[in-house]
């Protein structure tokens, strides 16, 4: 949650000095503002520092693009989260395999917050697949590998490693 | 390297493969590798080859920045799998026994397209030759030089050595050092270019001064 958003920050090249907190057994990271409650919520947060410094594309430049990048962000925010079990994971990697069947990027074509806060609520998943899973997943794997080298996006955080043949699969 | 034919079913499945994995042809953003390769299919790979319509599908939407991207275009044979031949320039998907033979294939059926790229490879490597001299291979070998006894003449000796003239030879600096019983060994430097000269042809030609020279060692020899 508030670590996210510290990576976030960083990948935005925000000057950062910014106050997280959170809130309730959810956890939902909060940024303290000067005056006033604060702003609540990963998603409204995330977005709210994309404008900040300017990358409103990453946001999605058509009507049908933005509403791609909310789509997953909410689903990032409802389905994704620390606590998945072995069931969710599974139903959150067979629905973004297929996603990501005929797309490079969560949105299609361009790189959007969609994959930057996919990618990090994803990160301690993909961390311990195996081998065998991660080729059953093959277009998340793909998709996973691309976005951990998209400059500023890992930052810190482990590489997954993903190896070159396939050993499980030879027809597709 | 390569895909085979790209125009053929089964040079667009050794793409479909290859991009299982990965987003682009080379590395992790869209370059000269992926126009290359996109300007070889000639037409949207079917649908049950969905990791290369995905693939043609984002490269497409990259068609007007294509002069832009990163990167060399090169021959399509340097793409791809590593275990593929390269068949670039050949009509047919069979495995024949052509070597990889990037300049030019025996194959009538030779397409534009490979003509054009080997064209444009050729007209690469000669400017390229051209504007740099060829790195020649070097090596700097010390030799030890043994004469009979003490009573040899080291500077005759060295005179000898140093008469030795070749082409890709060039003699350096040289020492005596002493190994025992008054008798001193000479140590001399000297710079080969490896194509020309060979340490045995520098043996024979040492050791032929048999009135001084007893034997001759290489001590060290390093590749420049």
């Amino acid at each position: 949650g508030a670590q996210e958003l510290e990576l976030l920050e960083r990948l935005l090249g925000l000057p950062g000095g910014n106050k997280y907190g959170v809130q309730g057994e959810r956890k939902v990271p909060v940024l303290h503002t000067n005056n006033g409650p604060g702003l609540t919520g990963l998603m409204t947060i995330a977005a709210h520092l994309v404008r900040q410094a300017r990358k409103d594309q990453l946001l999605g430049s058509t009507a049908e693009e933005k509403a791609v990048v909310q789509q997953w962000l909410e689903y990032r925010v409802t389905r994704v989260n620390g606590g998945s079990s072995k069931e969710d994971t599974r139903t959150i990697l067979k629905d973004l395999n297929m996603h990501l069947e005929d797309k490079v990027y969560l949105a299609g074509n361009i790189f959007t917050l969609a994959d930057i806060l996919m990618y990090y609520g994803l990160h301690h998943i993909m961390v311990d697949l195996t081998v065998q899973e991660k080729e059953k997943y093959l277009n998340v794997s793909r998709w996973f590998n691309h976005i951990q080298h998209y400059p500023g996006v890992r930052q810190h955080l482990s590489d997954v490693v993903f190896i070159k043949n396939r050993l499980y699969t030879n027809a597709h | 390297m390569g895909f085979g034919d790209l125009k053929s079913a089964a040079g667009l499945r050794v793409l479909n493969d290859f991009l299982a994995d990965k987003s682009y042809i080379e590395g992790y953003v869209p370059s000269q590798a992926d126009i290359a390769v996109f300007e070889a299919i000639a037409a949207p790979p079917p649908a049950d080859l969905f990791h290369a319509l995905r693939w043609y599908n984002h490269i497409k939407s990259y068609e007007k920045q294509k002069a832009s991207l990163p990167g060399v275009k090169k021959a399509l044979g340097k793409y791809g799998p590593a275990d593929v031949e390269d068949t670039t320039g050949a009509g047919t998907d069979s495995k024949d026994d052509d070597d990889i033979d990037l300049f030019g294939s025996d194959d009538e059926e030779e397409s534009e397209e490979a003509k054009k790229l080997r064209e444009e490879r050729l007209a690469q490597y000669e400017s390229k030759k051209s504007k740099k001299p060829a790195v020649v291979a070097k090596s700097s070998i010390l030799l030890d030089v043994k004469p009979w006894d003490d009573e040899t003449d080291m500077a005759k000796l060295e005179e000898c050595v140093r008469s030795i003239q070749a082409d890709g030879l060039v003699w350096g600096s040289s020492k005596l050092v002493p190994v025992g019983y008054g008798i001193k060994k000479l140590q001399i430097q000297c710079v080969v270019e490896d194509d020309k000269v060979g340490t045995d042809m520098l043996e024979e030609r040492i050791t032929a001064f048999e009135d001084y020279v007893q034997s001759m060692d290489v001590a060290a020899f390093n590749k420049i």
